[in-house]
């Protein structure tokens, strides 16, 4: 794989697309730009997701900021749960070279159709619920103050168990993947868990940039990291990302979604098609 | 049941880790762009100084320190993402010790059990 000067103004353009489409979608960037240089730029998919999951820790890093200043992040629950996402990065990082790529084509047109119908279906915010056993003894209660309701939430965890096993689940196809696997994270806190959805947000947020670095080190090593391809895709995708969350509160949030989670599918269905080996 | 002094104690810590996370980031990409423009010059593994450099791969970070004092593009733009997969253990670092603070034991031993993880990923596993 040689790339010209051409070519890396030519990844520099798309990741900054794939940012902000992954912003306004709701989604990563990584789970956009991972079947896009596969599939247009022709690079390995095990490359891609080399210098996606390094992108993933930009963007994860840049938002957990803004949402630590929030005061939604929980830093009890992240710690617990990145034991599990931390081990599956690892697990999936592992053995990202064993596993034919097709199916690794596969798993990622599958995680974005999943994600892509998660964002579909994403109502508004519940109100929390009450502390489980297990939770008192892991103290993963917490408050948040909530604009909308205009007063503060309390809030506690439960089904904590199932939790943790989703979450690995969420770390091996980050690692396996090189995307933050953001949506799944979301969905184990505030489907599973029943924690508030902003809560969930900024946790999720908070956990992907030390899952994407667990799967970092293994990739690194491995000579999967390639400059060529992680610098133009780090300050892209940072870059879109950037741009995405200034424009997104002055849009609304069903517009946006509807607009962009279409190119989500395309997406989905050319590296779904890609996997099964059909060439359009 | 929460002490106000705690609450208050938390929101610092959480202040010091969003501050972390963005010098991180805010380093990394200048690393990254004085990299990914140093190669439209020289070249990645060209010497942004003129020493001599040796030609390395791009997936190739060893002897990093060496390349770095000849201004590699590739040093360059490879210390970034270095100091970026930095930050969030880092982080973890940081949250031992608020945690510590706290004198919530059980949580400084699961925040490092999770930076062991870290370490072990980025060291010892290929």
């Amino acid at each position: 794989m040689a790339l010209t000067a051409g070519q890396d103004l030519g990844l520099l353009v798309v990741s900054f697309g794939a940012g902000l489409i992954g912003a306004l979608a709701g989604v990563g960037g990584g789970l956009i730009i991972v079947p896009v240089l596969t599939i247009w730029f022709g690079v390995d998919v095990r490359l891609a997701a080399g210098a996606s999951i390094v992108s993933v820790i930009a963007t994860s890093s840049g938002s957990a900021a803004a949402y630590l200043r929030e005061g939604w992040a929980n830093l009890r629950i992240a710690t617990f749960l990145q034991l599990a996402t931390v081990t599956g990065a690892i697990a999936g990082a592992l053995v990202v070279q064993d596993v034919p790529t097709s199916a690794l084509l596969l798993t990622l047109a599958v995680v974005l159709l999943l994600s892509a119908g998660a964002q579909l279906v994403r109502l508004d915010e519940e109100p929390g619920s009450g502390p489980s056993a297990t939770d008192r003894r892991l103290r993963l209660s917490g408050t948040y103050v909530s604009l909308r309701l205009g007063r503060t939430v309390a809030y506690g965890a439960q089904r904590i168990v199932p939790g943790f096993v989703v979450m690995f689940v969420a770390g091996a196809l980050s690692g396996l993947l090189g995307i933050g696997s953001g949506a799944l994270k979301v969905l184990a806190m505030d489907g599973l868990m029943r924690l508030p959805l902003k809560v969930s947000s900024a946790t999720s947020n908070f956990m992907i940039g030390v899952t994407a670095a667990a799967s970092v080190g293994i990739y690194l090593g491995r000579g999967l990291v390639d400059v060529r391809l992680a610098a133009p895709v780090t300050l892209g995708v940072l870059g879109g990302a950037l741009v995405g969350a200034r424009l997104l509160p002055r849009l609304t949030n069903r517009q946006v979604r509807l607009l962009f989670i279409p190119i989500l599918f395309v997406i989905a269905v050319e590296t779904l098609l890609r996997a099964l080996g059909i060439a359009l | 049941m929460i002490k106000p002094e705690a609450v208050a104690q938390e929101a610092r810590f959480e202040r010091v880790m969003a501050l972390v996370l963005l010098v991180g980031v805010f380093v990394s990409a200048a690393l990254v762009l004085f990299g990914l423009a140093g190669s439209f010059v020289v070249g990645w593994t060209g010497s942004l100084v003129g020493s001599p450099t040796v030609d390395s791969a791009t997936t190739d970070f060893s002897g990093i320190l060496e390349r770095l004092g000849a201004f590699q593009p590739l040093a360059l733009g490879q210390l970034g993402l270095l100091v970026l997969i930095g930050t969030p253990v880092f982080r973890v670092g940081v949250s031992i010790v608020g945690f510590w603070s706290e004198g919530d034991r059980l949580y400084v031993a699961l925040a490092a059990v999770v930076l062991a993880l870290l370490a072990l990923s980025l060291v010892a596993l290929r």
